[in-house]
């Protein structure tokens, strides 16, 4: 119970102010409505209370004018609902037509994974029997731009889901063998629940996650892979950044470019916009062009301190893609974020390995 | 002009005489356990039906009391129950409570004991049907007890495919044929009743005259006819994909599970007014006799029920909003939605415009009925928010459905049942109960049950999914204080097993007519005889003729029970109400 309950649910999209309007709208006339029965009711009971009347009570059959009174005017409230939920039904299922982003959303007993059209990827949730709470509260965000419209289109591995964020005021059923799509136009930054609205199975009450919507800038870092904001504390699978790391580790500069004390060349944590000192007495703002440079040609700009033993490799070993993917995942690096160790991504055969001081740990990350 | 409320004129004639009690009643003419496992009575049956529902009242109840307890904490290191025993324990309230308490309560009890004697016929139209239809009701009921007891059922009582045909490892099967077998005892007794409300009515009942509680479970039963065939075919074709892999549902099987949504939804929808009808017409009884008035416009409230039955077949897919259906089929279910508030609302209206200028007296039966209308007008109201599509989508499959639905089937039938279960009683079982602690039984059921559901609204309209053991810590604090509203309506549960079960050994004896009611059924004994009335009653008049003093069959009504004493206090003391000349008045 540490945390309170606010009294009214967070508003953060377009569809939830829509959605709030028209729910206290109805709010105050149903709620005028029961009132006013319930006043009726207690005035009657009170003052026609069998002592407090002579006991002779008038023989009323009814009034038709009175009947068509009130069956006339609830049916034209109840019309007004939905005249209105129609039109607020219609803006939350129709994605306006310049949305421009669309997230693919797969839905499986008890987990969510969530599609970037770049190729980023989020596991939101996962099988509750084999996770500690921390592995939970650690796992995958569904990351959203504020102030942009996105389409979601989801579908189902195996039974019927529901993908519902209450901060949203959407919800919509995930079915087998078939997309059903919603959308959303985040209007505030921050984390908001998403939950399998739909009962699946055992652990349907796991199925759950959370929503970030973070600004454009961020949005756009996150899904270079710069910036984890998914919840784990790497980049986001299928960034360029990760698919720089997976680059990084195969080509072995780890076992230089470590955190190591004996490490033959310099740690690349934290390298990315800093001046870096030159031999000879220059700096260099270490950009994309200049870790280009120094991994095409590494002895063109030697770091002060630091024998320039590292090869140099050209189109053939490394592509521009792969070395644009490289800059993304250098320029992801953190000040103490330790780069993973080989034997987590165990090197081919023959390559040579660093001994491992102390076996990974990924509570170590950021 | 003095009103004719008779075709033959009346005269001042004096209530009639208690009945002569005559040494056989029904529930002593014969004993021993044949006697009570062959009979045809529809008396009897109404009692094996109030046994049989009362005992799964029970276990649905504990099942519900599990769900709750469980809830008082958000995370599995303080739950008493693994998520798969939640999803057990809930999946067997629901169908414990909606196929074998909800649907056949009123109707299995209070509509085989009553229809028959408020239509003035000595039994149904066909007692050895009526009888089948327990036997069928508790086979059903075997199998699904079975299957909660076999490990349980996990599937929620919707039964989603591809989850409960693929997916579950659970007792699927005997729940499926549960609800199949019992489906059909559910047809004999809406059949049994639509033919005794046609054929039956002794001379003088036409159509206009019949009490409101015949006329809501005419209505019923016209659902339960049409609906359940569908409910069956579904549960069938339900079990053969389940079982033979047949796709039927399935969309890996080259099935459609929305099919599955849309035919049960056919009937599960209509199936709540199967349950709300008759609390509706039990109301309608207690609500008239306890402010002593004729019922506000007794044409409306009779055709607004049929009216609910009709159009109730018409909505059933504004559960699907966000189930993937149509964009066009959501606006038409939506609008045909509205339409059918409005017979509801015109029964809470002219529920309440009967209470004006009543001489109204506050027995637990009128407790019960006014709790009735309270949270009934809750749940209904409640209702268009589900039903309007921009708010469902929020709305949908979260806490404020389940509020929703308790309102209407705890908060509305339940209280209805109960009200009619303590109207009736005294009539049942020619005992009276206490009176004291049967005002403090409804006023703790009332309080109690906002207690359990207001938060829940709250709840959903935060978010809080249905189904959910594990959730946010900040939905904590109104799980627990919902909690605490349940356990004070367990309590009130409790008090009426307790003194109902009292009455049947010490309680006064009831007079034939406590209430001073007009129905038919209060012109017998109580205990009734074997064949009800000595001779063919022959009704003179409408019901609810509580102003001009008159019962059905046009003679004077006893003193009604004082707001004083004792429900039969005075009675027989103070003199007859006798026939009164009196104007009708005009209002409005």
């Amino acid at each position: 119970m540490n945390e309170s309950l606010p009294w009214f649910p967070e508003r953060a999209s377009t569809a939830a102010v829509d959605f709030e309007w028209l729910f206290w709208y109805m709010m105050a006339v149903t709620g005028v409505a029961g009132l006013l029965v319930y006043a009726a009711m207690a005035v009657f009971c009170v003052q026609y209370r069998r002592g407090a009347t002579s006991g002779s009570t008038p023989r009323i059959l009814g009034s038709h004018r009175l009947e068509l009174i009130w069956s006339i005017i609830p049916l034209f409230a109840f019309l007004s609902f939905f005249a209105w939920g129609a039109y607020v039904y219609n803006k939350a299922v129709n994605p306006p037509p310049d949305v421009a982003t669309e997230i693919f959303v797969v839905g499986k007993q008890w987990m969510w994974k969530a599609q970037y059209p770049d190729g980023q990827r989020v596991i939101i949730g996962g099988n509750p029997a084999n996770m500690t709470e921390a592995e939970r509260a650690s796992i995958g965000k569904l990351v959203l731009p504020v102030n942009r419209p996105v389409k979601i289109t989801l579908t189902s591995e195996d039974v019927i889901h529901d993908f519902g964020i209450p901060a949203f005021r959407q919800k919509i059923d995930v079915l087998p063998m078939r997309y059903t799509t919603t959308w959303y136009e985040p209007t505030k930054t921050g984390e908001f629940h998403l939950f399998c609205d739909q009962y699946c199975g055992t652990w349907h009450s796991l199925m759950v996650g959370k929503v970030k919507v973070v600004t454009e800038e961020e949005y756009a870092d996150w899904l270079e892979g710069v910036k984890p904001l998914q919840g784990s504390g790497n980049a986001v699978d299928g960034s360029p950044a990760r698919e720089g790391e997976k680059l990084f580790l195969k080509l072995q500069c780890l076992s230089c470019h470590s955190a190591n004390p004996q490490a033959k060349a310099p740690v690349l944590e934290g390298l990315y916009g800093t001046q870096v000192p030159l031999q000879g007495g220059q700096t260099v703002t270490a950009d994309g062009a200049y870790i280009r440079e120094s991994i095409r040609n590494p002895k063109a700009k030697v770091v002060q301190g630091w024998e320039a033993v590292m090869p140099h490799y050209d189109r053939k070993q490394v592509s521009e893609d792969d070395l644009s993917n490289l800059v993304a995942y250098i320029r992801s690096l953190k000040r103490g974020d330790t780069p993973k160790r080989t034997e987590q991504f165990p090197a081919p055969v023959g390559a040579p390995t660093t001994p491992s001081q102390s076996p990974p740990q990924p509570e170590g990350k950021k | 002009m003095s009103i004719v409320i008779a075709d033959s004129s009346l005269a001042a004639s004096p209530p009639p005489p208690e009945p002569e009690k005559g040494a056989s009643n029904y529930l002593n003419v014969t004993s021993g356990f044949w006697s009570w496992a062959l009979t045809v009575d529809h008396k009897r049956i109404g009692l094996l039906y109030l046994v049989s529902i009362s005992l799964f009242f029970v276990a649905g109840g504990v099942a519900a009391g599990l769900v709750r307890i469980n809830l008082l904490g958000n995370n599995p290191t303080e739950h008493i129950l693994t998520e798969d025993q939640y999803n057990r324990a809930f999946t067997a309230h629901g169908v414990l409570m909606l196929f074998f308490f909800l649907i056949p309560a009123v109707p299995g009890v209070l509509g085989n004991f009553f229809i028959p004697m408020m239509v003035g016929a000595k039994d149904m139209a066909f007692p050895k049907l009526n009888l089948a239809s327990w036997y069928v009701y508790m086979i059903g009921a075997m199998f699904a007890v079975w299957g909660v007891l076999a490990g349980g059922i996990d599937t929620g009582w919707t039964l989603y495919p591809p989850y409960s045909s693929r997916a579950s490892h659970a007792n699927v099967m005997p729940g499926v044929i549960g609800v199949f077998v019992t489906g059909f005892s559910s047809i004999m007794t809406g059949l049994n009743i639509m033919v005794t409300v046609h054929k039956m009515r002794c001379p003088g009942m036409t159509w206009g005259r019949l009490p409101l509680f015949v006329w809501s479970l005419y209505a019923t039963s016209f659902i339960q006819l049409l609906g359940t065939p569908v409910l069956a075919v579904t549960m069938i074709l339900l079990g053969v994909e389940r079982s033979t892999g047949y796709g039927i549902f399935s969309p890996e099987l080259g099935g459609d599970p929305l099919l599955f949504q849309h035919l049960f939804w056919f009937y599960s929808h209509p199936a709540v007014y199967i349950m709300i009808l008759p609390g509706m017409g039990v109301v309608s009884e207690v609500l008239t006799c306890f402010s002593r008035k004729n019922v506000f416009g007794y044409k409306a409230v009779a055709w607004s029920s049929m009216g609910i039955a009709v159009v109730g077949f018409l909505i059933w897919a504004h559960h699907m909003f966000v189930a993937g259906i149509s964009y066009y089929a959501a606006l038409l279910f939506s609008m045909l939605s509205m339409l059918v508030a409005v017979p509801s609302a015109i029964k809470v209206f002219n529920w309440t415009a009967t209470l004006y200028r009543g001489s109204i007296t506050f027995q637990a039966p009128m407790l019960f009925a006014l709790g009735f209308v309270v949270l009934f007008t809750v749940g209904g109201l409640t209702g268009l928010f589900l039903a309007t599509l921009g708010t469902d989508i929020h709305l949908h499959d979260t806490y404020f459905v389940v509020a929703h639905f308790h309102f209407v089937m705890v908060g509305g039938m339940v209280l209805g049942y109960f009200s009619g279960l303590h109207f009736w009683w005294p009539k049942m079982t020619g005992r009276m109960y206490s009176d004291w602690w049967s005002r403090v039984a409804a006023t703790i059921i009332f309080v109690g049950f906002f207690l359990t559901f207001v938060p829940q609204f709250v709840l959903g309209y935060h978010g809080m999914p249905r189904r959910y053991p594990n959730y946010p810590a900040e939905f904590q604090v109104l799980n627990v204080l919902s909690t605490a509203g349940a356990s004070v309506l367990g309590v009130g549960y409790l008090i009426p097993a307790i003194y109902l079960t009292l009455s049947l050994y010490n309680g006064k004896k009831a007079p034939a007519n406590p209430w001073s009611a007009t129905g038919l059924e209060w012109q017998t004994p109580s205990p009734p005889s074997v064949h009800n009335f000595d001779s063919m009653p022959v009704v003179k008049c409408g019901p609810y003729e509580y102003a001009v003093g008159v019962d059905q069959m046009g003679r004077g009504l006893p003193e009604p029970p004082g707001e004083g004493g004792g429900p039969i206090h005075g009675y027989g003391k103070t003199g007859p109400a006798g026939p009164m000349n009196k104007e009708t008045e005009v209002v409005g």
